[in-house]
């Protein structure tokens, strides 16, 4: 008992906070070998699979821009947080970054909550943010967007354009929503009313589901109910598949419709058959779709971590959000500042990288891409349907 | 080895020069504390303070008055929104605020121990789960009160239109925890606390002994919650916007293991615990896809090697110094 | 009308699942008065061991299924000697709290060997063949799963109820000292309780991997409803956990179906919370009485 206390009093009076101290540089997060960029992501808890596949494809793709020697002379070096998908964690985690680690850049933050949580403090401290994950609309209106650069979709745009997609191309007259209840579906769903009172084709139900929720027999039987011929989903793999499972089991089978996050080639293992014949919208093309550039990143990807075979669509993802900046980076030469990476944005027209194409910035655009296509899924794989479909740019 | 010759020495909080020497210490530290630490820091200190808060809400019904709750994550979002909601679509100033916070929260916290006058145990623990789960549904839900999940911005804290800067607010946030800490050591010694413990070590002999259980637990109930309700509005205007899944099972889960491992019962326990698990999971965020491992097993050895808890420990560490050379 | 039918077979058929964790809950509190918050991520470890062995190694169901459950056996037996017996001088809630700690230790170990991906578990019953009667669908695996759920049940039952083994587990619950005093081994009772109750949560987490789909974090929310089931039923009976778990599945499926799908969990619970108030000690549960 003695021993133990004294044990653990000397524990106690080991473990010191000591605050790391800031490399000497000349911007913060940059010195002559080295820059330096953070990211907050879900590495444990129900969302870790979104935070190790993005993570880990960012990641991958730093090291291999590394193995060829960096950029301008300089390496890319990411330091990666947990934060658990909570917001105050993911608050702790950018301001240490920031003011610890001493970041360049804020690649990537997944979750519209935690975006929205970190959000006053990166603009106040103008600290460059690369395409926060969650949905590009929130941005439109908003002060101050000189250091915030974003390549992701809105989703409500998207919502739109398959919704107007379904009704003119592929003949739905009423459609039923199988949406995840926080804003990712319910954006979506805003975005499908808007495509339905366009077509005026009718909405017939709209069925929220909780990210825990594994049972969807009442789901599906809502869905049925309903008596659309078409269904959208705006989920996540896991009850995308069940969802999609759960109809075929009681003899629904409409036209199924669902948004970019399930364009993952997971979806073939998770809903084998049921997953033949559906029609997504995507960002980026799509492994398997016939683009060599896209396939010959996940391929070396794949080298570099093999670990992301379980993940391929968001280590791609991953990579599709940090292009951009490192093409910035690189236009921007020898004096890398915020700013001078900035003008290095603004100058990119249409820029193709490797993942992630036509990307667009301005003085005044700084959402980078503002078009998606639609594909469609037959044998195991997908299939390019249409060409790129354009929406307004929102800010 | 002092001699207590008086009832009121006994109820002395702070006692002798050693002690007072501590306490001076201790207040001095956090005083100068924006002068010696980064920004960052003082956020997670600000943050401390707010579950410090809660816990001592949380510990003053499962440790003292022995009634398991799994729902102080619901009387925190109430606190919070009610905060909020106030604040922002009210316009209300932030004093009023955060005490309209706690005192919607009290009153829900009487209504849900109305129910638990009749529970115990595990039937308590689903019953106060119950309650925390229909909080979150309804906050997610309701979009026209709450938001739903677009979530809640608050408007910045700010002293005659000042905006406070993270060093004002981390003494806001420690004078807030200091007064309510101050007040819960008072009802612990007074005889309200009493009647808690009592209620807690065997409910009917103090029924017997004229301790009125309906008082005294829905009373548990009301400053419990009116406690997690101040902590929810301290959190809201920290981090300045809310989502209702900031206020899950899950951080019921996590308020109480601040209590259990810090010392279930004891109010210095609350503050221990409620440190030790805001600044763990950070120091530990580095670690990636490690971290559950690492903080699930920190819990569980701290947990089976002292049972007690961290005070526990600092209880029998102290003791053994006053007893030496035994 | 068929429709309704159709909400309670489907209520039934998840019921039943949610009856089985309430089952490995209960057996372990009636013993133990532990409330075991790892009894989910020890489940989800255990399917995850049988998935290892059905994708990795090879080995047919039964061989694997088998294997799974006495290993998982093994671990939830190894917890209790070399963490919760230790800890013995813990309060109650301590206790609760080292479970919760072993949850997290288990979830971390579960997405570090086997990553935080959705899989699918090869399953001999299919889910997707179904059988139709007058209008209701229901699919092989539900039959397959109420099937195993009732055999297991009614083991359990005959487990304690009838044989010395369950007469001892009875009087170490009643009182651990003076079964220790009439030379019942309180370990060994205590060690087999706690390797039983963690086999009967692998076999959930098998029956359920089909249904839910198999990723580290799928167990989180039937652990929920089981623990909320096992309470409706009585925590310290056993059919009440089967009653309790099919009664929670069919009001949930009910309420999700003809009330709201939004509030379906909170509409649960405040049926528990009122049968509670009316009945404190649960549906099936024995009157607490206690002495002062």
């Amino acid at each position: 008992m003695k021993t133990a206390s004294r044990l653990c009093l000397v524990v106690a009076l080991l473990v010191v906070a000591a605050t790391g101290a800031g490399a000497q540089s000349q911007e913060r997060g940059v010195t002559d070998t080295e820059i330096v960029i953070g990211s907050s992501q879900p590495l444990s808890g129900p969302a870790a699979f979104w935070g190790q596949g993005v993570g880990g494809g960012m990641d991958a793709y730093i090291r291999m821009i590394n193995d060829r020697g960096g950029i301008n002379g300089r390496k890319l070096r990411l330091v990666l947080r947990d934060d658990g998908y909570s917001p105050t964690r993911a608050v702790a985690n950018v301001r240490e970054l920031v003011e610890r680690e001493r970041v360049f850049a804020i690649v990537s933050l997944i979750g519209s909550a935690n975006a929205f949580a970190v959000r006053d403090y990166i603009i106040e401290n103008s600290v460059l943010w690369v395409t926060p994950t969650a949905d590009a609309n929130m941005w439109a209106g908003f002060r101050n967007k000189k250091y915030l650069f974003v390549t992701y979709p809105g989703y409500v745009d998207e919502g739109r354009i398959l919704t107007t997609y379904a009704a003119q191309k592929e003949g739905a007259k009423s459609v039923a929503v199988f949406y995840q209840n926080d804003l990712y579906g319910q954006k979506g769903l805003l975005g499908i009313k808007r495509g339905v009172a366009e077509t005026k084709i009718k909405l017939a139900g709209a069925v929220p589901y909780e990210v825990t929720d594994r049972d969807m027999s009442g789901h599906a039987l809502k869905l049925r109910q309903s008596g659309a011929d078409s269904v959208i989903l705006y989920a996540t793999p896991t009850q995308g598949a069940l969802i999609v499972r759960e109809m075929a089991k009681i003899g629904f089978t409409p036209k199924l419709f669902a948004s970019f996050t399930l364009a993952d080639p997971l979806m073939f293992q998770l809903a084998g058959d049921a997953w033949n014949g559906i029609i997504l919208t995507a960002y980026f093309p799509v492994p398997g779709v016939g683009d060599v550039k896209v396939d010959g990143m996940l391929d070396a990807l794949l080298k570099v971590n093999p670990q992301l075979r379980a993940s391929p669509f968001n280590a791609l993802a991953g990579v599709s959000f940090i292009e951009p900046f490192v093409e910035a980076v690189r236009r921007a030469g020898p004096n890398v500042t915020r700013d001078s990476v900035v003008r290095a944005f603004e100058s990119m027209k249409n820029w193709d990288g490797d993942v992630i194409r036509g990307v667009t910035f301005g003085p005044n655009q700084h959402q980078g891409i503002n078009r998606i296509y639609i594909i469609k899924s037959e044998n195991r794989q997908y299939k390019k349907l249409t060409d790129w479909i354009t929406y307004p740019v929102g800010f | 080895m002092e001699l207590r010759q008086r009832y009121e020495e006994d109820l002395y909080l702070v006692r002798g020069a050693l002690g007072w020497t501590a306490l001076l210490g201790v207040l001095a530290a956090l005083a100068l504390l924006p002068y010696l630490a980064p920004g960052y820091f003082l956020y997670t200190a600000s943050l401390i303070a707010a579950h410090i808060v809660i816990a001592v809400g949380l510990n003053l019904l499962v440790g003292y008055t022995g009634q398991i709750s799994l729902g102080h994550a619901g009387f925190v979002a109430i606190g919070a929104y009610t905060a909020g909601i106030l604040a922002a679509r009210l316009g209300v100033p932030w004093p009023a605020a955060i005490l309209g916070a706690g005192a919607v929260a009290a009153g829900f916290g009487f209504l849900v121990g109305v129910p638990a006058l009749r529970l115990t145990g595990p039937y308590l623990t689903i019953a106060t789960l119950g309650f925390g789960i229909a909080v979150n549904q309804v906050l997610t839900n309701w979009e026209r009160l709450s938001g739903g999940r677009a979530g809640l911005f608050l408007p910045k804290l700010a002293v005659a239109g000042v905006r406070l800067p993270d060093s004002q607010i981390y003494y806001l946030f420690a004078g807030l925890a200091a007064v309510l800490l101050w007040g819960a050591f008072n009802l612990v010694r007074s005889h309200i606390g009493r009647a808690f413990v009592a209620v807690r070590d065997s409910d009917i002999a103090a029924e017997v002994m004229g301790v009125n259980l309906t008082i005294y637990k829905t009373l548990a109930f009301a400053v419990s919650a009116f406690y997690g309700g101040i902590g929810g509005a301290m959190l809201a205007y920290l981090l300045g916007y809310l989502e209702p899944q900031l206020f899950t099972l899950f951080e019921s889960i996590y308020y109480f293991s601040m209590i259990v491992v810090g010392g279930l019962g004891t109010i210095p326990g609350s503050i221990l615990g409620a440190a030790l698990l805001t600044i763990l999971p950070q120091q530990l965020a580095g670690l990636k896809q490690y971290l559950p491992l690492v903080y699930g097993a920190t819990i569980v050895a701290v947990m089976a090697l002292e049972p007690l808890g961290v005070y526990g420990r600092w209880l029998k560490i102290k003791l053994w110094f006053k007893t030496w050379p035994f | 009308m068929a429709l309704l039918a159709q909400y309670v077979v489907g209520g039934l058929a998840v019921g039943s699942l949610y009856a089985l964790v309430a089952l490995g809950i209960v057996l372990l509190y009636r013993t133990s008065r532990v409330l075991n918050f790892a009894h989910g991520d020890l489940a989800t470890f255990g399917t995850f061991l049988a998935f290892a062995m059905l994708t990795a190694a090879r080995w047919p169901f039964s061989v694997s299924a088998t294997l799974s459950l006495l290993l998982t056996a093994v671990l939830g037996a190894a917890f209790f000697f070399f963490i919760i017996r230790p800890a013995k001088e813990s309060s109650l809630l301590g206790k609760i709290v080292i479970t919760l700690g072993l949850a997290l230790v288990l979830q971390g170990a579960t997405t570090a060997l086997w990553g935080t991906d959705t899989k699918i578990f090869p399953f001999p019953l299919s889910e997707t063949k179904v059988y139709r009667l007058s209008g209701i669908v229901i699919s092989q695996l539900s039959v397959g799963s109420f099937a195993v759920g009732l055999v297991l049940m009614a083991g359990l039952y005959g487990l304690v109820q009838h044989t010395r083994l369950g007469l001892a587990m009875r009087a170490v619950s009643q009182d651990t000292v003076a079964a220790q005093v009439l030379g019942i081994p309180v370990k060994r009772i205590f060690a087999l309780t706690w390797g039983l109750a963690s086999a009967l949560g692998a076999a959930s987490g098998i029956l359920l991997a089909p249904v839910t789909l198999l990723d580290p974090y799928m167990m989180l929310d039937p652990f929920l409803k089981g623990f909320a089931a096992a309470v409706l039923g009585g925590i310290d009976s056993m059919p009440g956990a089967a009653v309790g778990g099919l009664v929670l599945g069919v009001v949930e499926s009910v309420f999700a179906g003809y009330i709201s799908v939004r509030f379906k969990t909170t509409l649960s619970f405040l049926i528990i919370i009122a049968v509670l108030v009316i009945r404190p000690e649960g549906l099936l549960g024995q009157e607490y009485k206690r002495r002062v």
